[in-house]
């Protein structure tokens, strides 16, 4: 074999080698991109962001949450929806004032490391430091919850008309503080205000052991001048 | 026609193979990931033996992810491994000390100075990456060194080739430009050919395949962007971050060395994969991440991105220690930034870290960092790495549909990522 032949035989031949690899690893790798091209639409996707919804979400919670939130007019149910409405009774929230006051604060039980009871001194609604420093932490740690309830209440002394107008005053001043402190643009979105007066759902004792903003005070009277404060971890 | 020189071609045979076999492995791993999936990688010293790297851990991944494994990245998905005109050519030395030995009459002090020379082009390049290992990626990968030592060895053997050859009793007086300019366009063809036949078959993503969805409101309404990359009059881009995440750590590595960072306006949203502050996770991934993206948040426009560049750093130092200690975050952070420990912690932070968290919730994206959308179109997860630039240029050449805080146009909800069958999960 002469020069030229054997250096066109041996070239030819690592030449071929090296082409035939290379042509063979993009081929396969060709062959893969196709198959999950294919594959892609069958295939199940990835988690995606979204609220949270927790074990307490019971279908009876959320009726009521969606009840109280509607005429509440934080959740809009179609074309007539109040949109400027802000903050209801018992009364205009459908259903709540049929419950028994036991079966109203019932559902609220499993919130117990999630809510906190603001309180007030008695005849007033102002938020003394611990109140303001205790709805700015629950207020924070809103993690995926979606709604931020202020049920708002007074102790039986003086007349009805009174305290429904003092528990309003009491969820009107939590809402004025959040729209102080936090430059939230869904605040108006978030937060519903529920205000009972004397006339429905007083907090019981048992509720002394919940977070509160004032540790000594916790007959029932001290209790219920308050503002249960939570964040509802449902998705409505 | 004899010459001593002929026994150091046996040097140059060996070393050329053993570089082909490097470049070869160098090359198929490369090739490989052109399906845009996940994939295990060789990095030892023995190409092709063990040595698997399945987390991305290893030098050789770092090297085969940075800008610098492949040229044209821009151009085409991946562009062209630097590996494989390496093969090539370690493949066509090989050729032609094979046809020296097998010719002895080809071989004279000519021939083997051509030999030398074509020696020395393995060697500055190696050269050249050994400096780019050390000085700019910062990790040398097993598989190259190979390649290093490799030229090194088909480089000496050759001078003592060379050498020998010029003893030879016989040699031509006059330099043979018609042998060499052979010789030399044989070489060309050793390169042209497989590079040729790698673009001519390579997948291509299609225009449309490099975009995964859309942001629904890209508006910050809650203020809780910062400024990762300012550009005045670049493209407006938005990254979702977790700090403490070292894919978002190589990718913020990536995107720096890419000519695209200085014409991207980005600004970051955090997305800590810490189950302390993050609903959406079962687990937390990144210990310590919240409190890394409250510090972030404190720092805002001005220090966020030295904040993140810190974060990118000591990531793994301080998931390790908040590991245990939940709390273990928040004092690496004050220790590294203690202008910051008034914010940290306080009620204001935690609820624009929630927002921002929400923010993720309003535009249904997945749960994953990092990641990056141009004009509110998403690239692709798939193509965060290898094929960074090819997708960034093709989203930039979109026109921006999007505008700056306008609000979206009627897009659809973010896609679900694109499937990655690998074995090793993005965010880690």
């Amino acid at each position: 074999m002469n020069r030229i032949a054997l250096n066109l035989a041996i070239g030819a031949a690592a030449l071929v080698t090296v082409s035939a690899m290379t042509g063979a690893w993009v081929k396969s790798a060709g062959a893969r991109y196709d198959a999950a091209a294919a594959a892609k639409a069958g295939k199940e996707a990835a988690a995606v962001a979204s609220a949270s919804d927790e074990k307490y979400c019971s279908p009876a919670l959320e009726t009521i949450l969606r009840r109280v939130l509607t005429s509440c007019g934080l959740v809009k149910q179609g074309e007539g929806a109040k949109s400027s409405s802000r903050g209801c009774q018992p009364v205009e929230a459908k259903s709540v004032a049929a419950m028994s006051a036991g079966d109203f604060n019932a559902l609220f039980l499993p919130m117990a490391q999630r809510a906190a009871i603001i309180q007030f001194d008695k005849d007033k609604a102002d938020l003394d430091a611990a109140a303001r420093a205790l709805l700015d932490k629950s207020f924070a740690d809103q993690r995926g919850a979606s709604f931020f309830l202020v049920v708002s209440r007074a102790s039986p002394e003086g007349s009805v008309a009174h305290n429904r107008e003092l528990s309003e005053k009491r969820a009107n001043t939590v809402l004025e503080h959040l729209r102080a402190r936090f430059s939230d643009p869904d605040l108006e979105k978030e937060v519903g205000l529920l205000w009972l007066g004397e006339e429905f759902a007083q907090l019981d004792k048992t509720f002394c052991t919940w977070a509160r903003s004032r540790e000594g005070e916790c007959d029932a009277r001290a209790l219920n001048r308050s503002a249960f404060i939570a964040w509802i971890d449902c998705h409505l | 026609m004899e010459s001593t020189g002929r026994v150091f071609l046996v040097g140059v045979l060996v070393f050329a193979l053993a570089g082909a076999a490097f470049a070869a492995v160098s090359s198929s791993d490369f090739v490989a990931h052109l399906d845009r999936q996940v994939h295990a990688i060789s990095c030892s010293y023995a190409p092709g033996a063990g040595g698997l790297d399945e987390t991305g851990s290893s030098g050789c991944y770092t090297a085969l992810m940075s800008p610098f494994s492949s040229v044209l990245r821009a151009q085409t998905w991946g562009g062209i491994p630097i590996a494989l005109p390496g093969l090539a050519l370690f493949a066509y030395l090989f050729f032609i000390a094979l046809y020296f030995s097998a010719a002895p009459q080809a071989f004279d002090r000519h021939s083997s100075r051509f030999l030398v020379l074509a020696t020395l082009l393995p060697v500055g390049a190696s050269a050249y990456y050994l400096y780019v290992s050390v000085s700019i990626i910062g990790a040398v990968c097993k598989l190259c060194v190979g390649m290093y030592v490799a030229s090194g060895g088909v480089f000496l053997f050759s001078v003592f080739a060379h050498l020998g050859a010029r003893r030879a009793r016989f040699f031509v007086q006059e330099v043979p430009w018609g042998r060499y300019a052979g010789l030399f366009a044989e070489g060309v063809l050793f390169v042209a050919v497989p590079v040729a036949l790698y673009l001519a078959l390579k997948p291509l993503p299609a225009a449309a395949d490099t975009q995964c969805g859309s942001l629904m409101y890209p508006e910050d309404k809650y203020g809780v962007m910062v400024r990762v990359n300012r550009a005045p009059g670049g493209r407006a881009a938005i990254e979702v971050i977790d700090p403490l995440c070292p894919a978002c750590a190589a990718f913020a590595g990536r995107l720096g060395g890419t000519e695209y960072l200085s014409s991207l306006d980005i600004r970051g949203v955090m997305f800590p994969l810490d189950k302390e502050c993050n609903w959406m996770v079962p687990q937390t991934v990144h210990p310590g991440a919240c409190a890394v993206s409250e510090a972030v948040l404190c720092a805002g426009n001005a220090k966020a991105k030295d904040v993140l560049a810190w974060a990118f750093a000591e990531n793994e130092k301080v998931r390790t220690a908040a590991k245990n200690d939940p709390q273990a975050g928040y004092a690496a952070v004050k220790k590294a930034f203690p202008d910051l420990s008034d914010c940290l912690g306080g009620a204001e932070v935690k609820s624009r870290l929630n927002k921002s968290l929400r923010w993720a919730v309003s535009n249904a994206l997945p749960v994953s960092t990092p990641q990056l959308f141009v004009d509110g179109r998403r690239l692709c997860e798939e193509d965060t790495d290898l094929g960074l630039e090819y997708a960034l240029r093709t989203l930039m050449e979109l026109p921006a549909a999007l505008g700056r805080d306008a609000p979206a146009a009627s897009s659809p909800a973010a896609q679900a990522p694109k499937p990655a069958d690998g074995k090793r999960p993005k965010a880690k």
